[in-house]
């Protein structure tokens, strides 16, 4: 002890030191009778302290900065020795200011004490304050006092700001006698449970929380574990569609990870719950791989295995999340385990590559599966030399007598007697198989014993029937278009034939097959429509209907050949329909064969002796032909035949056209004996008259016809053209003679009107084109007129009033297009002819216009657009386009070379 | 009083004493060097002090001599030992009342010894306030 003295104990303290400051001591009070409890030294010591140490260290220093100079003269004097001289200088100032305070000292105290009053009076201290409360105070007596109330504490300040202790409470036996009843319980109902539940301390004088817990973790567990489990307790959750919900939970980003721990923990509950439960294990193990941990799936699915070693899909979901090589190891386990699956064994066979390997394997399934039917089919699949799959296939077909698909892929295999034998076997063995019926008609057709395959097709419905495998009406005809897509036509064939009349009304029937053949057709089963027809014709030979279907799909996909034949067929079954010989003769004559279609027609004759139009396709297929003495003949006896108007004009035109005007004439004298009411006839005998020149005749033979048919507009344009050769003066009277006979008619107007501006009477024009446009305000062709009439630069307010007038017009339309084209705007008018065509199809000016300016301001492209749309319209009507197509002159053209006559006119 | 323990003569000393030392604890007897009490446990002190140089290290006060301490810790009795560790004044639960210091006079050494070491342990772990391994309850002093 001796040699430990710290060298402080040695050293001075420094002077005013307070004692306890320097190390920030703190004090106590225990009790406070103890003399005057004060923890530390006061504010006042401490300050008068660190005063005291201050004005020492200014004395030391002997600075005072209150005297100083203002202009900074601190240094002037500050190193000058302070002398005698000094001191006495003080002394003196000191005197003087003594003086000074003595001076009117008592009034300055005075003034200071009421100042200090004042301000006592303004600020009273709080004691003063409660002074005459406090005088009250005294009568309280010792129980007064102590029943205070406490005040508490309102802020709640103090309590938030100390930091959170832990507390620790002892727990109440309430709480300890109700956990243990509540484990009770559950024990009561959790016998069947493999652990049962342990009962907390019965003593309770303890409380285990650890125990609580557990026991709220097992009555989870339990309550899941009766969801799972039917036998325990009828519950209304379904455990397989929930494990399925929960298998289609798929995280689609990270927001799901709260859902895959959730499923994770939910999968872990049944796991455990019922760990027998497979597909408990594989959508654990599917939630794992979905979250992308492949090895906690596959260590979860391994235990599965361990678990539910009966369960396929366990085995299966092991297989696929392994790699090949760990998965052979599984997949032996598996089958080791399973020896009966096939599933497991077909997934055994899938993983081996070598076809050896393969083999062996099934091989080995189907010691343990003789009767599996898939593990057949592959263990022959694997066989690649035909006599090896036969001996298989034989002896599959022993050990699994009902299986259809052996049967017939031995009978494949084997040659034509043995197929047969086979199939006669597999009929046997299986009496309501039809596929064994169709592959035996199959085998005939391959054989090509053709009549025997609708042999064996009735046979086979009959015994079908006998023995009530018999399908139904659409499975057959299913049944035939798979034959036909696989090639066999005349199986398909024979099917249809049996089968199209199975179970149908006699009502319905015949629109039931005709919709079977469009279905046919649709789905390209030519083959079957053919059938189709072929049996309903046989139903239904009279019907024109199907006869014309049956030639439409020939045409459609048949050679000219079949077409014919089946003609041949239609006009022997129904020799009355018309339309079936024109359509015989017109394929004839398309082939060229002019004799044949004649034949054709003469044999149609035979039949329908009055028919005007067999009558007329004879003497066009001569006319065309140039045999135009037959064509005459021909018309000759259809005179005396059929003797219709049409007759009558078509072989006065004849005569016309083979320029033999006076036989025209005397055949119109005779028509017009039997026809006088007949316009057309009174046309042609003044058309001929005025081809002859012989004006005064034609006159009268309009005149005639004009009296008999006064509403026959051609007729008195006629009259009016021919008068307007002689005189304008008496056209106009022609004109008013029609016009009162036929009132608003829009051709007699337009006539007169080009009459008028033929022969310059513009006034008269513009008083006729109004009245006009009065009389029939909807007449695009005499729009067309007015607005060609005005100056360029009013068109198109015409135009435009047209337009309001008669809006989608077609010749309008054209017109206005007609205009733009001529303004150079041909965007423009090429869509307002496409308007104006779209408006009237039938219309041949309009295609005209169209075309010449298509050639004009159009490409190839378009040209050749407008060329095929105006032969699919095959316009016949117009102002201008009768005129070509009628003219005597054109009678042989083509509708394009019409066109381009049309077009050089106008 | 025992000459061969440190006497302390100032506050300045005590409280360079108390701040000196880092590693031990720093025991001081306040009380009056001549005082019949104190002269006992200024024995047992000295007998004590070379056994538990390890732990603490041992000053006298005399309270008239040094009074700047008699206001804060309350020196009134007639000897008082107080433990302070790295300028921290370490109280001790004796069962006395008065956790802050052993205000009479402990004659027995190992008992001094024990209460040394048991503030010495507790003060090494941080702690504020040990309890003491015997309780002195039975014993009222006041």
């Amino acid at each position: 002890m001796a040699n430990f003295y710290p060298d402080f104990l040695n050293m001075q303290p420094p002077p005013n030191y307070v004692a306890g400051l320097g190390r920030g001591a703190t004090g106590f009070t225990t009790r406070s009778d103890l003399g005057p409890a004060q923890e530390l030294p006061s504010q006042e010591s401490i300050k008068a302290a660190i005063e005291q140490r201050k004005s020492e260290i200014e004395e030391e220093e002997d600075i005072d900065p209150r005297y100083q100079d203002p202009d900074n003269e601190v240094a002037l004097f500050a190193t000058a020795p302070y002398d005698h001289e000094d001191e006495e200088a003080d002394k003196i100032y000191q005197s003087v200011e003594e003086h000074l305070s003595k001076r009117r000292k008592s009034q300055r105290e005075k003034q200071e004490q009421l100042q200090k009053e004042k301000y006592e009076k303004e600020n009273p201290k709080v004691s003063s304050q409660f002074a005459d409360l406090k005088r009250g105070l005294s009568t309280l007596t010792d129980e007064d006092w102590n029943n205070i109330p406490e005040p508490g504490d309102l802020t709640r300040k103090k309590r938030t700001k100390q930091p959170r202790r832990e507390r620790f409470y002892a727990t109440s036996d309430f709480v300890l006698a109700s956990a243990r009843n509540e484990n009770q319980a559950i024990s009561n109902f959790a016998v069947d449970t493999q652990a049962g539940t342990e009962t907390p301390d019965m003593n309770g004088t303890k409380t285990n929380f650890v125990e609580i817990g557990a026991a709220r973790d097992k009555v989870l567990g339990i309550k899941l574990a009766q969801a799972s489990s039917n036998l325990t307790s009828p519950s209304t959750i379904d455990p397989k569609g929930y494990l399925t919900s929960l298998n289609s939970m798929v995280p689609k980003n990270a927001n799901d990870l709260g859902d895959i721990r959730k499923a994770r923990k939910l999968l872990q509950s049944v796991i455990e719950t019922n760990p027998k439960h497979a597909s408990g294990w594989v959508a654990a193990a599917r939630l794992e791989e979905v979250a992308n941990k492949l090895s906690q799936a596959q260590s979860l699915i391994l235990k599965g295995c361990e678990n539910c070693s009966r369960s396929e899909d366990v085995w299966l979901e092991a297989i696929r999340l392994h790699p090949a090589a760990e998965a052979k190891v599984i997949i032996a386990n598996a089958v080791k385990k399973l020896p009966k699956s096939v599933t497991l064994w077909l997934e055994a066979e899938k993983l081996e590559n070598q076809a050896q390997h393969k083999k062996r394997i099934i091989k080995k399934a189907l010691e343990f599966n003789p009767t599996s039917v898939s593990l057949w089919k592959e263990a022959v699949n694997l066989e690649e030399e035909v006599d090896n799959a036969r001996i298989l296939l034989a002896r599959a077909v022993e050990l699994i007598p009902m299986s259809i698909d052996l049967w017939l892929a031995l009978a494949r295999l084997e040659t034509y007697e043995n197929a047969k034998k086979v199939l006669n076997k597999a009929r046997q063995t299986i009496r309501t198989s039809h596929e064994v019926w169709i592959a035996a008609a199959r085998l005939e057709e391959q054989q090509g014993n053709v009549s025997r395959v609708e042999k064996i097709m009735a046979r086979g419905v009959s015994e079908l029937q006998a023995t009530g495998g018999m399908l139904q009406r659409d499975q057959w005809l299913s049944e035939a278009e798979k034959c036909e897509t696989e090639g066999a036509v005349i199986t398909a064939q024979a099917i249809i034939n049996t089968c199209l009349g199975v179970g149908l009304d006699e009502e319905d029937q015949f629109d039931t097959w005709l919709d079977d053949a469009q279905s046919f057709i649709a789905r390209k089963c030519i083959d079957c429509a053919r059938a189709v027809f072929a049996f309903s014709l046989r139903v239904y030979p009279k019907s024109e209907k199907l006869w014309l279907r049956a030639v439409e799909l020939e045409k459609l996909y048949g050679t000219t050949e079949s077409v014919c034949s089946i003609l041949e067929k239609a006009v022997e079954s129904c020799p009355k329909a018309e339309i079936l010989w024109l359509l015989y003769a017109k394929e004839r004559k398309n082939v060229n064969d002019i004799a044949g279609a004649r034949n054709i027609l003469g044999r149609a004759f035979e039949y329908n002796s009055n028919s005007e139009e067999i009558w007329l396709a004879a003497v066009r297929i001569e006319f065309v032909n140039n045999e135009n003495e037959r064509a005459r003949k021909l018309l000759a006896r259809a005179r005396i035949e059929s003797g219709t108007e049409r007759i009558w004009t078509k072989s006065i035109s004849l005569e016309r056209i083979l320029d033999e005007k006076d036989r025209a004439l005397q055949l119109l004298e005779n028509a017009l004996k039997i026809y006088p009411h007949y316009d057309k006839l009174y046309m042609m005998k003044g058309q001929i008259f005025e081809d002859k020149e012989q004006i005064e005749l034609a006159r009268d033979a309009y005149l005639a016809g004009t009296k008999v048919c006064p509403y026959s507009i051609p007729l008195w344009l006629l009259l009016a053209k021919l008068e307007e050769k002689q005189s304008v003066i008496r056209a106009r009277v022609v004109f008013d003679r029609a016009k009162v006979k036929n009132p608003k008619n829009e051709f007699l107007w337009l006539e007169l009107i080009k009459m008028e501006l033929r022969a310059g009477n513009i006034s008269q024009v513009r008083a006729a084109l109004a009245k006009a446009l009065q009389e029939c305000p909807s007449s695009g062709l005499l729009w067309t007129e007015a607005i060609w009439l005005e100056p360029r630069a009013q068109r198109k307010t015409r135009a435009t009033d047209a337009l309001r007038k008669c809006e989608g017009n077609a010749h309008l339309l054209c017109t206005i297009a007609r205009m733009l084209w001529l303004e150079k705007k041909a965007d423009k008018a090429r869509s307002w002819f496409l308007k104006a065509v779209k408006a009237d199809q039938d219309n041949g000016d309009v295609w005209c216009w169209f075309y010449k300016y298509s050639l004009e301001a159009g490409n190839e492209d378009q040209q050749k657009e407008v060329l095929t749309s105006f032969e699919t319209a095959d316009p016949h009507h117009g102002y201008f386009w009768p005129s070509i197509t009628k003219d005597i002159k054109n009678s042989r053209k083509t509708p394009q070379e019409l066109l381009h006559l049309a077009i050089n006119v106008l | 009083m025992s000459y061969f323990l440190p006497h302390l003569h100032s506050g300045w000393h005590v409280d360079q004493a108390i701040l000196s030392e880092q590693e031990r604890l720093v025991v001081i007897r306040f009380g009056r060097d001549h005082d019949e009490e104190c002269i006992k446990q200024d024995e047992v002190l000295y007998r004590i002090a070379e056994k538990v140089v390890n732990m603490a290290v041992i000053y006298l006060v005399d309270i008239d001599e040094v009074p700047d301490f008699n206001k804060m810790y309350e020196l009134y009795d007639r000897t008082t030992i107080m433990f302070f560790y790295r300028n921290k004044h370490m109280m001790i639960d004796l069962g006395t009342g008065n956790n802050n210091k052993i205000n009479w006079p402990l004659e027995d050494k190992q008992e001094m010894i024990d209460i040394i070491e048991t503030i010495f342990r507790g003060a090494r772990k941080g702690k504020g306030l040990v309890i003491s391994p015997k309780d002195y309850s039975t014993r009222h002093r006041y």
